[in-house]
Parts: C-alpha cells; structure tokens; sequence
C-alpha cells in the first residue's frame, strides 16, 4: 500500500451528495457522524435492556415488547439515514434490509412464527443452532444430545416447519384452521368440537408430492439402506411444546411404524396438534395467539431389549436425594402408558449412585421391538424377573445426572438398552414437578435460618437461579482455565474476559458491573444465576469457602444448602415457558445477535445484514470509513476547520473539535498543543501516547528477511511529513474517533468515556504492516494476548485486531486508553521484530512488564 | 411467622398476576389476582384487602377509578400503583388519591417486594423476610 498522495479530491467530490465546489461543510459531516453514534449507542441500549429481561428477575408485558422493537427500530433507521447523507446515498440497500426486518418483527408481535429456513427435511445429526422455531424443541434437544460423546441418540430426522405449512397450504386449511380456532378462543364453538374439526380436516388431506419424496427417501437414508426391514418411531415435535410435562402425551408418538406406513402416520402426527387436551393447554397459558406449527421427528426403532423412564427427581418428593427409574420388557411403552406392573428403582443421585430400593413388577406383557401388533405375553420365566441389574442401574443414573446438568433442569428421560447393552436416549424433556414442592416450604425457611448470611440484598439479580459451590476468586490476569467446574465465581469487574468461565461456574458473584453488560449476557445464555454489583462481594467471601447463591432472594449463605439448590431445580424454568418471555427471545433472536464480524471481508455488506444489531455494525464501520476517506487530505480538512496538533512526537495529527474537545483559547487557532486538549479519552490516550516507552527511537535490530521486506516500502522513518495523511482525530468532550497510520499500522480508536460506565466504551482496530504476512500475524498474535490479558475482548483475523471494551468505569476506561495510547506507538515496529512465535512471549513480557512501574504514578495523578 | 397479610392484585396483562402471585404466596402473603377492574370493583366490594396492587391503564373502569374506590371503601388498604404509563403527572395524581408508591413496568419482582414490606410496615406489621 503506498502512501495516499493527492489525488483525493475527486474522491472527496464522489463523497460528497453535491457537486464540484459544494462541499458538505465538515460540521455538517462530523455533526451526522456523531448522531450516528448517538443512534447507535440508544439502540444498543435498548437492545441490552431487552437482553436484561432475559434473566427472569423483571416482569415485563407485551407493551414493552412492542415499544421496544419499535423504539430500536426506529434508532437503527435514523443511523441508517445519517449514513446515506454523509456517503452521497451509497447505501441505500440497508433501508431494503431494515424495510425486511421490521416486518418479520412486526410478524412475530403478531404471533406469526418467522423462520427465515426453507427445507422441508433436517437430518437429526446435522441441525444447526438456534434452529429449535425450525424443527421444535424435542427434536432440536436430541440434536444437541446427539453431540455428547457420551449419549447414543437413534438416528433419524425431522420435518420442520417448512414441510408443515406446505400440506397446510397443499390442502388449503390455513383459514379453515384459523377461522376454527378463533371460534374456540371467543368460546363460540367447544374445545371438543374445534379439535374434531380440525383433526378431520388435516386427516383428509393429501400430503404435496414432494414432500412425499423427501421425506421417503430421508427415510430410506437414515436406516441403512434395508427399508422394508426397518422400523421407526414417529414423534410429536411441536413448537411451543417447552418440554413442560403438562405437554406430555398431549400430541401422538407412534413406535414400531413399518416404511409404509411413514407416510399415512406423518398426517396422523399432524392432527394431534390440534387434540382437545393441547387447545386446553394453549388456551390455559394463554399461548393461542402463537401460531401454532408441528414439525415431525422420524427415528429408526431401536432393538430394544428393556426400556423405560428415568426421572432425575422424585416429583412428588423432590427435596429427596434420589433419581427414579421405570423399566418393563422390550419397548417402554407399558412403562409411559402406565398400564402394566413395571419394576422401579430408587436411586442416590449422588455418586457412586447406591440402589437405595427395588420393586420388580410382575410383568406379563410387553410391546416387542420391530413387530407390528398387539402387546406379547412376557415368557413366565421373566415376568418377575428385575429387568435391570445394579451396573446398569448405576450407568443410567449417571447418563441421566449428565443430561440434568447439560440442561440445568430435572429431567424425564425416555431410554433403551438394546440387544447388545447399549444404552439410548429416545427423549429427555424438563420434569413438572408437584405444586407443593415447588413452594418455599416452612422447612426450607427453617433450615435456611440456620446459615449464615454473608451477603444480603447487595447489587442487582442478572440472572434468577441457586448455585453453590467452592468461592473461585478471580482477577483479571488470572489463568480462568483453572477455575474448578462447579465453583461460585466472584471477581471485581464485570467483565467480558470473564465470560470464558462461566460455563462452567455454578454461580457468579461481581462487586461492579450491569445486567446489561455483556459478561450478564453469557450468564443468561448459560443459565448460571448471577447477582452483579455488590460493591463487596471479593471482601465478604473468601477463596474455597463453600457458599450458597441465592439469586432469587438476593442472598449469598455460607455453606452448600441442598434444599434450596433443589427448590431451584423445580422452579427453574417457570418464567421460561410464559408466552412473553418465548416472544422475548424470539424478538432478540432477529436483534441481538452480531453474524457481521469482519468489516474486510467481501461478505461485510447490507444485504448480508441479519440482524438489527447488524445493521447498527454495518452503518458504524461505513460511517467510520466515510470519515477516514474524508480525512485523508489533511489540507483540505485544515481549510475547512481542522487544527494541527503540534508536538514532539513524529506524528502529524489533524484535530477535528466537535464540541467540547478543545479548550476555547485553541478554537480560534490552525495550530494547537497537546496541552490545549480539553476531551477526556484523547487526553488518556495521549498520556499513553507521550509515554517514554512508546517512541523509543533506538535503532530496532532488523534481521535480513525483515529488512528486505521493509526496504520495499518508504521507510518509517519518513513518516513526519504531512504527505502520509490519515491522521485524524475527531475529539469531543467525552469522545474521541482517531484515524492513524503510524508505520503502516492502520489503527482507529473510537471511544466515549466519562462519569457513567454504561456510556463508556473504547473501539479499537489495527491491521496492515510492513513486513510479510506471518510476522503481521505474530504481531497481531501479540497484540490480542496483550489486549486481552487487559480484559479487552478481542476478535482476530489475519493481521487484523478489533477489540472493544465497554460499561467499565471511568477510571478503568481512562487506563485503558492510556494502555492502547502505549500501545500504538509499541506496535510500531513490531512486525520486523517478530522473527519467531517465540518473540510473541518475550514481547509480551516486555509490554506488560512496563505498566506496573507506570501504575503507581498514574494512580498518583488519577482524576 | 403470622403474616399472612391479603393482597388484591389487579392488571389486565396476565403475565404479571401469573408471576406476582407465586412470589408473593410464597412471602406468605394470601394474594387474589385479577385481570379486569370490574371484577376486581365487585371484590372489593364485598371485603377489603391490606394491600392492593393496581395497574392504572386498562380496558373499563382504569386504575385510578379503582384507587378511588379503594381508599373510600378501605381506607386502610394500603395502594400500590404499577404501570407502563410512568409520567410525572399520573404519578401524582396517585398520590393525591391515596396510592402510597408507585412503580413503572417493566419491574423488578425485588422493586415489588421491597414496597410490598414498605406497606406492611406503613400497616404497622413486623418486617417481612
């Protein structure tokens, strides 16, 4: 890349909505600019305030919910705006993508389920995240069983919601349906009568042609080639079914169906969708006005020997330590129908899982694997006959505990062991558990009287739950892979270095910190209760002490307390299956998450734009680039209201004040000193800047290879000259966007900092260099180590480096930026340094090693 | 640990009575959810609560005619007003009217407690744990 020389007018013109000689003044620019990041900032706050509803402890209505995506919406689109005017209408798309988004948000309001997936069939192992609107809940959890290394999950695969609404549309019943169940809902015609109706409308119809096809020859794939031979099990896996058990045995599960007969049974599975007990369900939880879809899941049969339930509690005495077990001959049907005897096993959840009780069933008939007909007689030998032996008895135990602690609720798990003993899971969903236990009982309140509170009613609740385990005290610095599963992890800030643990926390405890910042965001994504905020939670707890997380009361107790980790086990989900909270997350599903990462790649572009948050990230880096495009004729800028920065260091910078950057003496001035500053991020970043470390000028050592790279492009050492361009610092009182090309390190830095941590954040990206590509790389390597050993959470690519922090505290914020001002000018000549992966470590050691002398003195002059 | 205080619990989104009520029964407190104002109206007509929680904007007769009612009816009743409509002027009016807080949707279930135990110690009961 050679250096921009001239030439940059006609770009400018190009830039510009207007013609030759009428040039939007740059005012107007930085004016537009600065709302976009306004607009940006209140969209993603508001997106971060939806996400903190996520956790459980806000109630919220629908009302919220539609003025939120309205309020978002309309944010995004005005930033959308901006960018056209500052770009000459070069973006015009993102309205065509804005225009799309709204619509299917509007939609979702509406109760429409919007999935943006075509294909009619899923094969199980091969369903991508988040597709659980695609393909239903239960098939969507097999899915996710079907990766641990440690289940065997039949194979098989699903019709998703696609193939639903095409035999809805095939045989014309979408209005017939709707008009049916509107009557239903204004009570004009019975639960009994609409189910009839619709069930004998959806029965006579005639599945589309190629879905026929598809879904006999995923059939055929899945089992092996031998389909006459081949036996399979048809299942409900309808969305909206949150896996409660008041769900089940509301829709139809078929065993045993032969090949021909997938088809006919698909239909059959459809209508139960529309049985008298699940209209009862839909209108009892008020989930009418969702729409409803049943997506199908078609397993192959396995050749089961002995079958049945396991439930990782006793329901109707949860607060026993025990896991129950059903199991009958052959298939588990008697054993969920709950027709026949069945032996049952009581089991100590805890390892190493003691048979604490047995009662083997009389057993006289069974449902055989791969047969078509009635129940068998069992042969008298074996009808009383305990069908399952102690090791086995342990190792579903085990499987089930695994499969609780994967899904973080008690479960009712459907298995099988086959002819050869292998075990399988045929379903797991949550386990209902019975109205008395799920209140605080007199006994709970009791035994909690006798723990010590080490915490009571200190922060805020970013996700409800209970977690105990061993206080892991943490700092940034800290290796987080040797934090212990299972550990209460407490640490001062919130913030996003955390995240990688708390996977595998059971609870997580901060002294500052917000709902809405991100390290809340993975702890709801991970369901870990955490309270953040307390102010004193790494000064009241103490490394290793086992303690008690109450996040539902907002309580911390000293000892692990059984009672109240199981009250969290039947309580959890609750606020999860309300129609509110599904459409919150269905909302944010088409919001929140950010697929466009790398603004150099082809793929960064509007149409590419999934989300809103997205979008926001789209017009930000095209704001952003417009701006540097701009600034890259420092004369012109200077004409038009920039100011040169003069100082010792070999770095011509353009200042651009939009208001509150520069002290007022400098307003009038084309030259200005560093002293002259007013904005408080360029101040930080200055300081880091200026520091002696960053331009030592020693003659850096360069190895043969380096210097031949390095000699084929001007040398650094001309940097001084106004020619480089590109040096841009846009600065307001709290704001600071900043353009630099120092060596040929391409860097931006965009941040906010002041009093309130929930504005505060600091953007930073550095690519391009002067050597060869892997040493660009070893020093972006460097770069991120550093970066997030600083709790910056950093993205990589190539030699690019993004990272960005946020919501921290001002005094935080500010040595950060300070850190990063160091940091520019220690990258400088990096990349003819980095010989070897080796350098990375030494460089690293060096750059971190300098700010603890530092540290004190800035401390000392600290705001 | 005797208190088991009534509530009266009116908003005509039922997300909030389904999980107020809950959180609230297992404080201790007896709690009767309603969902439109005059069913609510006709409650209180028969007997009063210790404390009522009421949303202000609804469909019929609004919050504020039901607050009226209230503290004529039972003046003891101590008035909670939650609602999506938080502005300075209906919350004074509130006020006026005898509510003794007011709090803005979406809430925390601890905002709710917090003035739940707030009431109850306006009532002259013993603090709630």
């Amino acid at each position: 890349m050679a250096p921009v020389k001239g030439g940059t007018r006609g770009f400018l013109r190009w830039l510009l909505p207007w013609g030759k000689g009428d040039e939007i003044p740059f005012s107007e620019i930085f004016g537009r600019f600065q709302s976009i990041l306004q607009k940006n900032t209140t969209a993603m706050e508001i997106i971060a305030d939806m996400g903190s509803k996520l956790g459980g402890e806000f109630i919220f209505d629908k009302k919220y919910l539609t003025d939120s995506v309205r309020q978002v919406g309309e944010a995004v689109r005005a930033g959308a705006y901006d960018l056209n005017f500052i770009t000459g209408n070069k973006h015009l798309e993102v309205y065509d993508v804005l225009e799309n988004l709204s619509m299917e948000l509007e939609m979702e309001l509406a109760g429409k389920i919007v999935v943006r997936e075509r294909h009619h069939i899923y094969r199980l192992d091969q369903i991508a995240e988040n597709l659980d609107d695609v393909v239903g809940l239960k098939a969507y959890n097999l899915s996710r069983l079907a990766r641990m290394p440690q289940v065997n999950v039949p194979p098989g695969f699903v019709v998703g919601i696609a193939g639903f609404r095409a035999y809805l549309a095939y045989n014309n019943l979408f209005e017939k349906i709707a008009g049916l169940l509107q009557e239903c809902a204004v009570g004009h015609r019975g639960q009994e009568s609409a189910s009839q109706a619709i069930r004998l409308a959806i029965l006579g119809g005639d599945i589309p042609p190629d879905l026929r096809r598809e879904i006999l020859s995923a059939a055929e794939a899945v089992c092996g080639g031998a389909p006459e031979r081949s036996y399979f099990s048809v299942r409900s896996s309808a969305l909206g079914e949150d896996g409660d058990l008041s769900f089940a045995g509301i829709h139809d599960t078929v065993l045993n169906v032969p090949f021909r007969e997938l088809l006919s049974n698909y239909k059959k599975v459809l209508a139960s969708l529309y049985s008298p007990a699940s209209l009862a369900y839909r209108l009892g939880k008020r989930l009418l006005p969702m729409e409803m879809a049943m997506p199908v899941l078609y397993q192959v049969m396995v050749d089961s020997r002995v079958a049945g339930v396991v439930y990782t509690l006793d329901p109707v005495d949860p607060l026993r330590q025990e896991c129950l077990i059903s199991a009958s001959w052959g298939l588990g049907s008697t054993v969920v129908e709950g027709a026949e005897a069945v032996d049952t096993y009581r089991v100590a959840r805890q390892a190493p899982h003691v048979l604490l009780e047995r009662r083997i069933g009389h057993k006289a008939s069974m449902l055989a694997p791969m047969a078509v007909g009635p129940l068998q007689e069992v042969a008298d030998a074996r009808r009383d006959q305990p069908c399952l032996g102690e090791a086995e008895v342990g190792e579903l135990t085990a499987l089930a505990l695994s499969l609780e602690r994967f899904f973080k609720r008690p479960l009712d798990i459907e298995w099988s062991l086959d002819q050869e003993g292998r075990l399988w899971v045929l379903q797991a969903r949550s386990l209902g558990a019975q109205k008395s236990g799920r209140a605080r009982s007199r006994e709970l309140k009791g035994r909690l009287a006798d723990h010590a509170v080490l915490l009571k009613d200190q922060g805020v609740i970013a996700y409800r739950g209970i977690g105990a385990g061993p206080v892991c005290l943490v700092d940034e610095g800290d290796d987080l892979s040797q934090v212990p599963v299972g550990a209460v992890l407490v640490a001062h800030y919130s913030s996003p270095w955390l995240a990688k643990a708390i996977p595998r926390a059971s609870a997580v405890l901060t002294d500052v910190g917000s709902t809405t910042g991100h390290m809340a965001t993975v702890a709801r994504e991970f369901r870990v209760p955490a309270i953040v905020d307390t102010g004193s939670a790494t000064k009241a707890l103490r490394p290793g002490q086992e303690v008690t997380v109450d996040a539902e009361r907002n309580v911390v107790y000293l000892g692990r307390i059984e009672e109240l980790l199981h009250h969290q086990l039947l309580e959890a989900a609750s606020f999860e299956t309300t129609y509110e909270f599904q459409l919150l997350r269905r909302l944010l599903r088409k919001i929140s998450p950010l697929t466009l990462t790398d603004p150099e790649s082809p793929e960064f572009s509007a149409r590419r734009c999934q989300t809103l948050h997205d979008v926001i990230r789209f017009v930000h880096e095209k704001a952003v680039q417009a701006l540097v495009e701009v600034g890259k004729s420092p004369w012109n800028i200077q004409r038009r209201g920039g100011k040169r920065l003069k100082s010792s260091l070999p770095l011509d910078l353009v200042i651009i004040d939009v208001g509150g950057g520069l002290e007022p003496e400098a307003l009038p001035k084309h030259q200005i000193t560093p002293d002259q500053i007013a904005s408080m991020p360029m101040l930080a970043l200055w300081e880091g800047l200026n520091s002696p470390d960053a331009w030592s000028t020693e003659p850096v050592p360069v190895d043969f290879k380096g210097l031949m790279a390095s000699l084929t492009r001007t040398r650094p050492a001309q940097l001084d000259g106004a020619d480089t361009g590109l040096n841009l610092a846009v600065v307001g009182s709290n704001y600071l966007n900043l353009s630099l090309r120092v060596g040929y390190h391409f860097t931006v830095v965009d941040a906010y900092l002041g009093p309130m941590p929930n504005y505060n954040y600091v953007y930073f990206r550095f690519m391009g260099g002067v050597t060869d590509i892997s040493r660009r790389s070893r020093r972006a390597a460097l770069l991120a180590t550093i970066l997030e050993e600083s709790s910056f959470k950093v993205e990589m690519n190539g030699d690019l480096v993004v990272a960005r922090i946020k919501k921290m505290s001002q005094e935080r914020t500010r040595e950060l930026l300070v850190l990063l001002g160091r940091l520019i000018g220690f990258a400088r000549q990096l990349d003819v340094l980095m010989k070897d992966d080796a350098a990375i470590e030494v460089y690293f050691s060096q750059f971190m090693a300098q700010p603890k002398e530092r540290q004190g003195e800035n401390l000392g002059h600290g705001e | 640990m005797g208190n088991n205080l009534s509530i009266c619990l009116l908003d005509d989104e039922p997300i909030v009575g389904d999980r107020l009520r809950p959180e609230l029964e297992n404080d201790g407190y007896e709690v009767e959810v309603f969902t439109d104002s005059a069913s609510a109206m006709r409650r209180v007509g028969e007997r009063c609560f210790d404390i009522v929680i009421t949303d202000l904007k609804m469909e019929g007769a609004d919050g504020m005619a039901f607050l009226e009612l209230v503290t004529e009816r039972c003046p003891a009743s101590q008035v909670l007003v939650i609602t999506g409509y938080a502005t300075i002027e209906t919350a004074r009016e509130a006020f006026v009217k005898g509510a003794y807080d007011f709090i803005a949707k979406p809430f925390r279930i601890s905002e709710i407690r917090e003035a739940v135990r707030k009431a109850r110690a306006k009532l002259g009961k013993k603090t709630v744990q």
